[in-house]
């Protein structure tokens, strides 16, 4: 128990250390807490840890991170909401909360609280397995119309990407599939490396290196230009020219914090992750897993947001997966 | 085959695990009823039958198990309460229960300070220096532990 | 090979290496051991703590934790009877009873040792085949984890001592607790009652800590007053004579830790299961019955966790798909460090590969001189009078549990876990069948509803399915086997 106790002192003194010592300023005064509303090692994890020492070393303070997993990111979210409005608490979200709604998971999405900083926006990919017979996303649509409710898409549950997805290009299009529902992208990949499902839309940053050694086969981007990670993948609009007026699109991951908090320490934060997303490691990481930084504050954040809900939100209702109409719920047609 | 006499309680408590688990099945078959072969509710009722079967087992298994030696409901009540709800059981589950509730008004150390004293004074019935250092120990190694290694927050 | 193998001396040739992963192994084993803290939890801080660190220094320091971690959690299993993680849940079911005899000392050196052969064989197995290994479990389709499930719930036969209408009760429960949330697939509550609070469910290690834990100390409660057993610690280290003699279980265990660890859906948790009921099923005439101080009910789950551990990288290294939710985070933290894990990592970095290998040899090393270490004093824990130790044991719970999602309602939950175990217990009930349901039915909702919606919806080919696929038609052939051999409907009857 003694080595225990020793180690532990060490260890602490260690980490004392490397945070630095806390400036004196009214804020932060002490650690922040930052939730995050998926789990270890997932895209929202691995953006949020990346970014936040660079932001740690612009605020001058230390924030301490924890999953908050559960509920396609409700928990986390209501987690925060819960909190003192006391800028000592931020959330580290997803697309999520935006679609919660529409859902019918929760009765707030993100104009419920304040958002610091949208980080940065991924992109989508349309995958098969390496041996499958489809090779272009008209081979996959062709197959689909010949065989209604054949194919076997993965997906990843209701409000979930594929399932996001599937809605925009049913509501240009008919893609009649058997939506084999896994517990996010990793479990779809690897079923899809086993051959037991036919396709699955994922995201890049998940599927690039499976697509770049050859084990998955590319059909499309969801984007209106091919993207320079993967320049043989055709865009979507060249099968489906309709789905453009969606894009462009893609998840995206988001620091928010409560409304109330007090507008200095909402602007201090600002500036903070404002200098956190435009350093260039972190950008560089972002690139490298397929993605963009975006970088938004302040009112284009609010901007981006409502944008995002109300062309995700429309797109669905007209594929009628929406279950509450975003007309009732005020949201307006993009 | 044992047909050991049922423990005091042992029959309600069955009959209480039995309501339980009908309840279960009716919670169960509420999520989505029959609507599909792999609907959310088809595995939870699928257990929820599990459930009610292997306690209507239990239960026709038992019914010419001798009853408990004593005298009525009342006596049987009695015998429950005297082996498996001693008044040291009650007491030391209420401490735990205000452990609890005080926990976040409180904080962390003085709550552990106070419940931790409490029981070990009560449970040694007395010791009052010993239980005072072994608690101020434990729940400075625990509080060290936790919050600095680990940057877990405590209440 | 020269290169091969100058990578895999690389963690132990450096002394700055070789630290980290002697610290990353010592911390381990107590985050381990210390019930709500999980090693998935201590990864992830981790990747925030070395994001300035090489690459090599901080998977070093990750490699150790996880290992540490793994065996940590038989410690609170063998001595409180509180597994301090999910993997140790089968440890407690025999190594409790031993530290009640006095044997702590030995249980804890035992399983030691059988956690380092474990340890080794698994990646013994993984470094010589990895590529094949992944490739089978990559032809596990979602019926074949259903069937997998399907198995481990069999094993309530095993589990449920007196009366299997017991166990079977005991199980359905744990499955349903286990129901409890936000349902994946349509995203629509289950057991929920409209709260926001059980959206995400009952963790199940909130159910481990109130039933093993809490129960136990509830009931020690009624032996307040006899003096705990003198513990003999004397032979800590078990003779080759006891080692050679599960040396063969101990192998047997470790190949079913290895492939269940591999799996990408399941983890060490279920092949430790798994290894305990091969280790009831195979030994006809254990000196002590099961549930009542078998060594080889100890030896069996050690080894399968520990095995299981390198089967958890097989996936990672050879896919860059996670084995389990430990390596899930640490492919997160290759992410985050910049490397690309993916089915190029052994081509590209093949250094990643034979660096990890070596690092989890050392890590097993260490393992073996730290877990070796003061068991004296650890078992003298369960010497101390037990009015310390109830209320030591019920602080212990409340912060384990509140530490994992920081809430209070997880705490009162964890409570309420520990009076329902306390009556079950009263009243001949097991605890294990419960955690069994727990782990096994989610595992089983989720994979039946991905094979049926594969199929789609249509049961005759389901079950079609089952018998036309050579993998799923073995698994299904066990299946049937183990359902007439141990279960008939006689028994059924007759063994309540």
């Amino acid at each position: 128990m003694l080595k225990a106790l020793l180690a532990t002192l060490t260890l602490s003194a260690g980490a004392t250390l490397l945070a630095g010592p806390i400036q004196a300023a009214d804020y932060p005064q002490r650690n922040i807490e930052g939730i995050i509303q998926w789990g270890a090692g997932g895209a929202t994890d691995n953006v949020a840890r990346s970014l936040t020492p660079h932001v740690e070393e612009a605020l001058n303070g230390k924030i301490i991170l924890n999953n908050r997993p559960g509920g396609t990111g409700v928990i986390g979210m209501n987690t925060v909401m819960h909190k003192p409005a006391n800028g000592y608490t931020v959330l580290y979200g997803a697309e999520n909360p935006q679609l919660y709604p529409v859902m019918g998971l929760a009765d707030f999405d993100y104009s419920d609280m304040t958002p610091i900083n949208v980080i940065g926006q991924g992109m989508v990919v349309i995958a098969v397995p390496a041996d499958s017979p489809y090779n272009t996303m008209d081979d996959l649509l062709k197959a689909a119309h010949d065989k209604p409710g054949e194919l076997r898409m993965g997906g990843t549950g209701a409000g979930g990407l594929p399932s996001t997805v599937l809605a925009m290009i049913n509501s240009v299009d008919t893609l009649d599939v058997r939506n084999v529902t896994f517990g996010g992208d990793g479990p779809g990949i690897t079923a899809m490396l086993g051959d037991h499902i036919d396709f699955m839309p994922l995201s890049l940053a998940a599927a690039q290196e499976q697509i770049k050694a050859g084990r998955l086969k590319g059909l499309a981007v969801l984007s209106k230009e091919r993207l320079d990670v993967l320049p043989e993948v055709p865009t979507i609009t060249e099968s489906l020219p309709d789905i453009g007026s969606y894009l462009p699109w893609g998840p995206f991951w988001a620091v928010a914090v409560r409304k109330d908090t007090p507008d200095d320490i909402k602007a201090t934060l600002s500036k903070a992750y404002q200098t956190g997303v435009a350093n260039k490691d972190f950008q560089s990481f972002i690139k490298r897993n397929g993605a963009e930084t975006l970088n938004l504050t302040g009112q284009e954040a609010v901007d981006f947001l409502n944008h995002w809900q109300s062309v995700t939100a429309w797109a669905m209702q007209s594929a009628g997966t929406a279950r509450v109409s975003p007309e009732k719920l005020s949201i307006p047609k993009p | 085959m044992s047909t050991s006499p049922l423990k005091a309680g042992e029959r309600a408590f069955n009959i209480l695990l039995l309501l339980l688990s009908i309840s279960i099945l009716v919670v169960a078959y509420r999520i989505s009823g029959f609507e599909s072969v792999r609907s959310p509710g088809a595995f939870p009722m699928f257990l929820g039958c599990l459930l009610v079967l292997s306690m209507v087992v239990i239960i026709i298994g038992q019914r010419h198990h001798p009853r408990p030696k004593t005298t009525g409901h009342l006596g049987e009540t009695r015998q429950f309460f005297r082996t498996h709800l001693p008044p040291r059981f009650m007491v030391f589950t209420l401490m735990t229960i205000g452990y609890l509730l005080l926990l976040t008004p409180l904080g962390f150390v003085p709550a552990t300070l106070l419940f931790m004293f409490c029981a070990i004074v009560y449970l040694f019935r007395g010791r009052w220096v010993l239980s005072a250092l072994v608690t101020v120990g434990a729940t400075a190694i625990i509080y060290a532990l936790f919050t600095l290694l680990f940057q877990v927050y405590l209440p | 090979m020269g290169d091969t193998l100058s990578y895999f001396l690389m963690a132990w040739s450096d002394p700055w290496l070789l630290g980290l992963v002697a610290t990353g192994t010592f911390a381990g084993i107590y985050i381990g051991a210390i019930p709500g803290l999980s090693v998935t939890m201590a990864v992830s801080i981790l990747i925030s703590f070395t994001f300035a660190w090489d690459i090599n220094n901080a998977l070093a320091l990750m490699v150790g934790v996880f290992c540490g971690g793994v065996y940590g959690g038989s410690r609170t299993a063998i001595l409180l009877n509180i597994p301090g993680a999910p993997s140790a849940v089968a440890t407690a079911f025999d190594g409790y009873p031993l530290a009640q005899r006095g044997e702590a000392g030995q249980a804890i050196g035992l399983s030691t040792v059988m956690s380092v052969i474990g340890g080794m064989i698994g990646i013994a197995i993984l470094a010589a085949s990895a590529p094949v290994l992944s490739d089978m479990a990559l032809q596990f389709a979602p019926r074949d984890y259903f069937l997998i499930a399907a198995l481990g719930l069999l094993l309530v036969g095993s589990l449920a001592a007196e009366s299997l209408a017991r166990g079977i009760f005991a199980a359905a429960l744990g499955g349903i607790i286990g129901m409890i949330g936000m349902d994946p697939v349509t995203a629509q509550g289950r057991f929920t009652f409209g709260s926001v609070d059980l959206l995400g469910g009952v963790h199940y290690v909130i159910v481990m800590i109130g039933l093993f834990g809490v129960a136990e100390a509830l009931f020690q409660l009624h032996q307040l007053d006899t003096t705990p057993v003198r513990q003999k610690v004397d032979k800590i280290i078990p003779s080759l004579h006891l080692v050679l003699r599960f040396l063969p279980l101990s192998l047997r265990t470790s190949i079913i830790g290895v492939i269940i660890g591999a799996l990408p859906g399941t983890g060490g948790d279920i092949a430790a299961l798994f290894a305990y009921d091969h280790a009831k099923r195979t030994t006809k005439t254990p000196k002590v019955p099961f549930g009542e101080g078998a060594y080889e009910g100890l030896v069996a789950p050690e080894s399968a966790n520990n095995a299981a551990v390198g089967g958890a990288f097989v996936p990672m290294l050879t896919l860059g798909m996670p084995g389990d939710a430990v390596t899930a985070v640490i492919i997160g933290a290759m992410v985050v460090h910049g490397l690309n894990p993916g089915p190029m990592l052994m081509i590209e970095t093949p250094h990643i590969f034979w660096f990890i290998v070596g690092a989890l040899v050392l890590a097993n090393i260490c393992l073996l001189v730290f877990g070796l270490m003061g068991i004296k004093l650890f078992a003298r824990v369960v010497e101390l009078p037990r009015a310390i130790l109830i209320p030591l044991i019920l602080v212990l719970c409340v912060v384990g549990s509140y530490s994992i999602n920081g809430s209070m309602t997880e705490v009162f939950w964890m409570l309420g876990f520990g009076l329902l175990g306390y009556f079950m217990k009263i009243f001949g009930f097991q605890m294990g069948p419960v955690i069994l349901g727990v782990i096994l039915g989610p595992l089983m909702d989720k994979t039946y509803r991905q094979a049926m919606a594969s199929v789609g919806d249509s049961s005759s080919a389901f079950l079609m399915d089952l018998v036309t696929h050579p993998l799923s038609l073995i698994l299904t052939a066990v299946v049937v086997l183990l359902l007439l051999s141990h279960t008939p409907v006689k028994r059924l009857w007759t063994r309540r």
